[in-house]
């Protein structure tokens, strides 16, 4: 294997062509299909449409798709990119030529990532990400591996090097795999999920197919034949429930075979390795990611689980950074993980985490909010019923009662609020149990919030922000949000150390 | 290794509480209103406008109501935004900014300066003519930790943005 020298300004592979080709050949498509499938039908039909005919169309079809091939050779020979000392180059743009420079100590992360394609052609694209906005990621889309890997250790040593005097013995530096899941947990994992979400997805869909269909099922004059059904005496009766709780199993097995086969997609192979430094997570299945984790730049780390995960000793832990978009958010998931190994990697990405502290929880005005919410949501769902199906929807209740009950219940109980010496932990969370952790130096804000009903009360809400996101430690008593808003506060301006 | 670790006396630490917060310019209320009846004759004269283009009996039956609701609507809106605007305050401390404001929803804010990533001082056209500022104050992230602090004296903006951004860099 040649050693790649970064210090010159270098292409990417040459395979990067078919990967930028294909990737503008899709998106061109994305943007002109419905265009090209009415005009296509009509210029088929009618032989010729506005002086086009089938012939000029297919032509003008490959002229643009040479005109596409065209302009990736031209965007691969004007991508080239090197290392300095202490940055990242790139210089890009066929006719408007743009140089960037990033500085390795701004860099927040560095993915691999292999999509279906890239597999295919033995390729992997780099991209690398700063704390700015979207504009500012720089994604090289074609290098082969070891290249990638190489530029990615460069990119990072840099990094540690620089904020850490210690150990920069590059060569030894072990790669510890730490954690790897397996099939039989992922499945456990898929199984557990909160389902209600692909539950609602799948009534929508299904409730938009029959919608689209429903002109064609008139015609067929089900209805009729249905209402037919309905007259007829009592087994018929019977067998329109035994329909309707078979139509329920399915869509419930559905919706959790849905979740099984989104969890192996996107986890497949899922490992953590654990550096020196940082942790590489890797997963997917035709979307192959790598990416690294560097404990200064996590803002916030949040920890879901469910009862039932709780049984089988499945927790997820995400990691939040500052402003990484919504979409590679999701990436930072590592789900799976037994109670020792999450303890381990929490303390891993915060030194000394712990639980020793002031811990206290929202007042009861909590349920009395929640509450009040869930009867607004049964007010609602009791006229909509009532408007859709009549007086003889109203039973509903008996479901929706003692799921309301339940649901304030929990949501009360799972609230809590720890604050220790260095941290902030915040327990949330009805159906699953999500516990928010965050660095008391990694806070970017706060804010005490009081409306004229908390007032008489004497009730507050306090909302912490970090570069990630807000979290809020909501109806606590004013006197509490007031202490904590001042040693939260003191934290941040005695200490003097970096956010990221 | 020069290492202490004294206890914090949670009693003793700066009271947020304890500080005096300056209410913002009075003429910052000149706009304030301005800026509502203009868009309270926006709404009324579009309620209005709509009697000239439904003729359903329905609309034009309740039409005085209709107009009359909103008029309370945007004369109980206009109470509490004058109210409001007394509860807008602000103080620049050492290590930090606040800024509080709200009459029914009353919120303080503190950002402390070592977060901060830059300050604008934003002037519009009837601002320019009252000699007001607005300070906007901007820390890393989208989360909702950004400052507004509107209707400023001009000079008391550029005297706090002076001095933040000397804290800023100086920490840099």
């Amino acid at each position: 294997m040649e050693i790649t020298d970064f210090s010159q300004p270098i292409r990417q592979s040459a395979k990067g062509i078919i990967v930028i080709f294909a990737f503008n050949l899709l998106k061109f498509f994305k943007k002109f299909l419905v265009f090209f499938i009415a005009f296509g039908i009509q210029v088929i039909r009618k032989k010729s449409f506005g002086g086009v005919t089938p012939t000029m169309m297919y032509l003008g079809l490959i002229a643009v798709i040479v005109l596409i091939l065209i302009i990736a050779i031209l965007k691969y020979f004007n991508f080239k990119f090197h290392l300095s000392k202490d940055d990242f180059h790139l210089a890009t743009g066929i006719i408007n030529k743009d140089n960037t420079i990033i500085p390795k100590s701004k860099i927040q992360n560095v993915y691999i990532k292999q999509n279906f394609l890239q597999q295919l052609i033995n390729v992997v694209s780099l991209k690398i990400e700063t704390a700015g906005d979207k504009k500012s990621e720089i994604e090289i889309s074609a290098l082969d591996k070891p290249t990638a890997l190489l530029l990615k250790k460069k990119l990072f040593n840099k990094i540690s090097v620089e904020s850490e005097e210690t150990q920069h013995t590059e060569t030894e530096e072990k790669q510890n795999v730490f954690f790897r899941v397996t099939p039989k947990r992922l499945l456990l994992e898929g199984l557990s999920q909160n389902h209600f979400k692909s539950f609602l997805l799948i009534i929508t869909f299904g409730y938009g197919i029959y919608n689209e269909f429903k002109d064609f099922l008139e015609e067929l004059e089900l209805e009729k034949r249905v209402e037919g059904f309905v007259n007829l005496d009592e087994t018929d009766l019977f067998n329109l429930i035994i329909t309707n709780v078979i139509l329920v199993i399915a869509v419930v097995l559905f919706s959790f075979l849905f979740s099984v086969a989104k969890t192996f997609i996107i986890n497949f192979n899922l490992e953590v390795v654990e550096n020196q430094k940082t942790i590489e997570i890797n997963k997917g299945l035709f979307n192959k990611i790598s990416l690294s984790l560097t404990p200064s730049r996590i803002q916030n780390l949040v920890i879901t689980t469910n009862r039932v995960k709780q049984y089988f000793g499945l927790y997820s832990l995400s990691v939040k950074q500052a402003m990484v978009n919504v979409k590679q958010q999701k990436n930072f998931k590592i789900v799976a993980l037994e109670k020792e190994q999450l303890n381990y990697l929490i303390n891993k990405l915060l030194s000394d985490y712990n639980l020793e502290g002031k811990t206290g929880k929202p007042k009861p005005y909590f349920v009395l909010i929640s509450a009040l919410g869930m009867l607004f949501f049964i007010v609602l769902a009791n006229a909509l019923a009532l408007f859709l199906f009549g007086i003889g929807m109203l039973w509903i209740n008996v479901i929706y009662l003692p799921f309301a009950i339940f649901y304030v219940y929990f949501e009360y109980k799972k609230a809590y609020y720890i604050i220790s010496n260095n941290f902030v932990t915040l327990g949330s969370g009805v159906i699953d149990t999500t516990t928010n952790i965050l660095e008391t130096h990694k806070i970017q804000g706060l804010k005490l919030k009081q409306t004229i009903f908390q007032k008489p009360r004497n009730i507050a809400s306090l909302v912490i922000s970090t570069a990630s996101k807000s979290v809020t430690i909501p109806y606590i008593s004013k006197q509490e949000a007031l202490t904590i808003y001042n040693y939260l506060l003191y934290k941040v301006e005695s200490q003097d150390r970096d956010w990221m | 290794m020069n290492f202490t670790n004294p206890q914090i006396q949670i009693e003793d630490l700066p009271n947020i509480e304890d500080v005096v917060l300056k209410p913002i310019s009075k003429s910052y209320l000149k706009i304030i209103i301005l800026n509502r009846l203009a868009f309270y004759s926006l709404i009324l004269g579009a309620v209005i406008g709509l009697k000239y283009l439904i003729k359903e009996d329905g609309f034009q039956d309740n039409f005085w109501l209709i107009l009359i609701g909103s008029v309370m609507v945007c004369i109980a809106n206009f109470i509490i935004s004058v109210l409001a605007f007394k509860k807008r305050k602000y103080a620049v401390r050492g290590n930090d900014v606040i800024y509080a404001k709200g009459l029914i929803v009353e919120s303080i804010i503190t950002v402390p300066i070592s977060r901060i990533q830059h300050v604008e001082e934003s002037r519009s056209w009837l601002a320019r003519h009252l000699g007001l500022s607005t300070l906007k104050i901007f820390t890393a992230g989208e989360a909702g930790s950004d400052l507004s602090i509107k209707g400023l004296q001009q000079l008391e903006a550029k005297g706090i943005n002076d001095f933040i951004s000397a804290r800023v860099d100086g920490n840099n």
